[in-house]
């Protein structure tokens, strides 16, 4: 099963549901740690995800939870990136962008 | 002759037993930044790792050039074996000297060998480390030369900033919202809306690394420094895709733009002053536009963390020196200024001719009058030799009146939020404190009622000093 980890700055700010995040591709290799932006859902146990895919939280000082959330990646999104400006909280941008999405 | 380039260095280094080649294949995910955290922390060599998991024979990760106060003299063309105060005196003396960078042209640039431009840009081809378990992503730029420009006053600004792999052809970073860098972004491209140029240098020579550490003032050029600092102008050479001038024969350029309106998670990582704190997701997002670089590339690393590294070295020679001639503008009567590595730019200890109250409060008040780096600041008598951390330690806990001698300041907006003892709201606001340790005697008592420190050097005469030195061997001690 493929691995994924994102970074928040609490374990408990991640919620189940329909989401825009950032994460990581855990795959070995020269690209590892690839940045994809993406909405997917994510839950607490993998059962009723579709291709359901691992994916390890971590906290704002990158310690990792113990037990791994699940994900089903709906779309990879082409944008790299979310609006924002320079030193903005890129957290609180993609909360932001996430309801525009009309996701929350 | 000055050192050009990151290889040259490595050739002395290795002459004087400074340098590790690694041979085993190593991996660059936590292993190459464990190894070099390990080797920092018994103050062991330089390392050139020159077989890197995943990466063609010849794509090299090197550690800890100048991560000793050896090899800072050694990269200043002085003995190894340097007394850290010479290094500061040579260093405050050539640095008053500036000398302007001579221009290459592309042809002649060691740094155009190759060159990816485009959507042929893949940082992927570089084995850009993970350097701690846990970072935020594969940190390309630690030790770095960071270059952006005013354009209204073409000065070239150089910092040393962290930037980590987003995508294979976009960079997140972290130059403080306090650095000079962010003024400049701040100044003349956000208000307008317009992607700022960004040059990310790798493997320079030495002491331009060296001086992108330094607190330099606005609208003056670093590569002037470097210059004077060298004995000799720094090669430069134009960028591909922008105006900017870099350093010729660096091992890798990556050129971008700061976007203006885009942005992207950076951090956490594992920060210089010894801790991965939540500083995070409040950076800056670069779209890289090339990348150049020579033949058997060498990505230079810091595996930051506690002191001892290469940050800590650095920054404690270049701010020292900045801060000695602040100071004196500000009119302390500094004798000498030491930021003792071991306290990550947070402790620095000033040494005064005439103390007290007034000197103390004179002392915080430069300290805090702009950004902030530092936060506590030990004022001690000229007695006190600054650089010995035993007598600066002995004169704090019996000089400082904890009443009456400690003087503090909170602000807001300036602060340094990578101070791990800030919370979480005074990270965000960036608000702080700073303190002053008045250390010294006061000036209004009287000389006979002052203590006489109970040294060898200070509470004898100079007769008795004199006989007990000249008839030292014939006590049968050995010291």
């Amino acid at each position: 099963m493929k691995e994924w980890q994102t970074f928040l700055r609490r374990f408990s700010d991640m919620r189940e549901g329909r989401r825009e995040l950032f994460i990581k591709d855990l795959t070995p290799g020269k690209a590892k740690y690839d940045t994809k932006h993406v909405i997917a859902t994510v839950a607490r146990v993998k059962d009723g995800l579709k291709d359901a895919e691992v994916i390890w939280l971590c906290g704002e000082s990158g310690e990792k939870s113990k037990q791994p959330w699940y994900i089903s990646i709906e779309q990879i999104l082409e944008e790299e990136w979310v609006p924002g400006k320079p030193w903005e909280d890129t957290l609180e941008a993609t909360e932001k962008n996430e309801k525009q999405r009309g996701l929350k | 002759m000055a050192f050009n380039s990151h290889r040259d260095f490595f050739e002395v280094l290795e002459k004087e037993g400074e340098l590790a080649r690694v041979k085993k294949e190593v991996d660059w995910d936590g292993e190459a930044g464990a190894i070099g955290r390990k080797t920092y922390e018994s103050s062991g060599p330089a390392i050139l790792f020159e077989k890197i998991k995943d990466y063609p024979e010849g794509y090299r990760i090197s550690n800890g050039t100048t991560g000793t106060w050896g090899r800072v003299a050694l990269s200043m063309e002085m003995s190894r074996n340097t007394p850290v105060r010479n290094i500061y005196a040579e260093y405050e003396k050539r640095v008053s000297v500036s000398i302007p960078p001579k221009i290459l042209k592309k042809g002649d640039a060691p740094c155009k060998e190759n060159i990816m431009l485009g959507d042929e840009v893949d940082l992927y081809q570089f084995p850009m480390p993970m350097i701690h378990e846990g970072d935020g992503g594969r940190y390309v730029g630690t030790w770095d030369v960071v270059i952006n420009k005013d354009p209204e006053t073409n000065w070239q600004n150089w910092g040393m900033y962290r930037f980590m792999a987003h995508t294979k052809n976009w960079l997140t970073g972290w130059p403080q919202t306090t650095s000079q860098f962010a003024f400049i972004m701040k100044k003349s491209y956000l208000p307008y809306n317009k992607p700022m140029p960004v040059a990310i240098v790798l493997g320079a020579d030495p002491l331009s690394h060296i001086i992108a550490t330094a607190g330099i003032k606005p609208y003056e050029n670093e590569a002037e420094y470097v210059g004077g600092l060298r004995g000799q102008a720094v090669e430069l050479v134009q960028c591909e895709t922008s105006d900017l001038m870099v350093p010729a024969h660096a091992e890798i350029v990556i050129e971008g733009e700061v976007m203006p309106d885009q942005i992207a998670p950076d951090g956490p990582f594992g920060e210089y002053p010894g801790y991965r704190s939540g500083t995070m997701c409040a950076g800056v997002a670069v779209k890289v536009k090339a990348v150049t670089y020579r033949s058997k590339p060498i990505v230079t690393m810091i595996a930051l963390g506690t002191p001892p590294d290469d940050s800590s070295i650095a920054a404690s020679l270049t701010a020292a020196v900045a801060m000695k001639k602040g100071l004196l503008r500000h009119g302390v009567p500094v004798t000498d200024v030491y930021v003792p590595p071991e306290g990550v730019t947070h402790l620095i200890v000033i040494g005064v001719t005439k103390g007290g109250t007034e000197t103390a409060k004179k002392v915080l008040d430069y300290f805090t009058l702009r950004r902030i780096m530092t936060n506590k600041h030990i004022v001690v008598d000229a007695d006190v030799d600054v650089f010995n951390m035993a007598e600066v330690l002995h004169c704090f806990a019996t000089r400082c009146h904890p009443g009456r001698g400690i003087h503090y300041e909170w602000y807001e907006g300036r602060s340094n939020s990578l101070t791990p003892f800030y919370n979480i709201e005074e990270r965000k606001k960036l608000k702080g404190c700073s303190v002053a340790f008045d250390s010294t005697w006061p000036p209004e008592w009287e000389k006979e009622v002052v203590p006489i420190k109970a040294s060898f050097k200070t509470i004898f005469g100079k007769e008795m000093i004199d006989k007990v030195n000249n008839n030292w061997d014939s006590y049968g001690i050995k010291l």
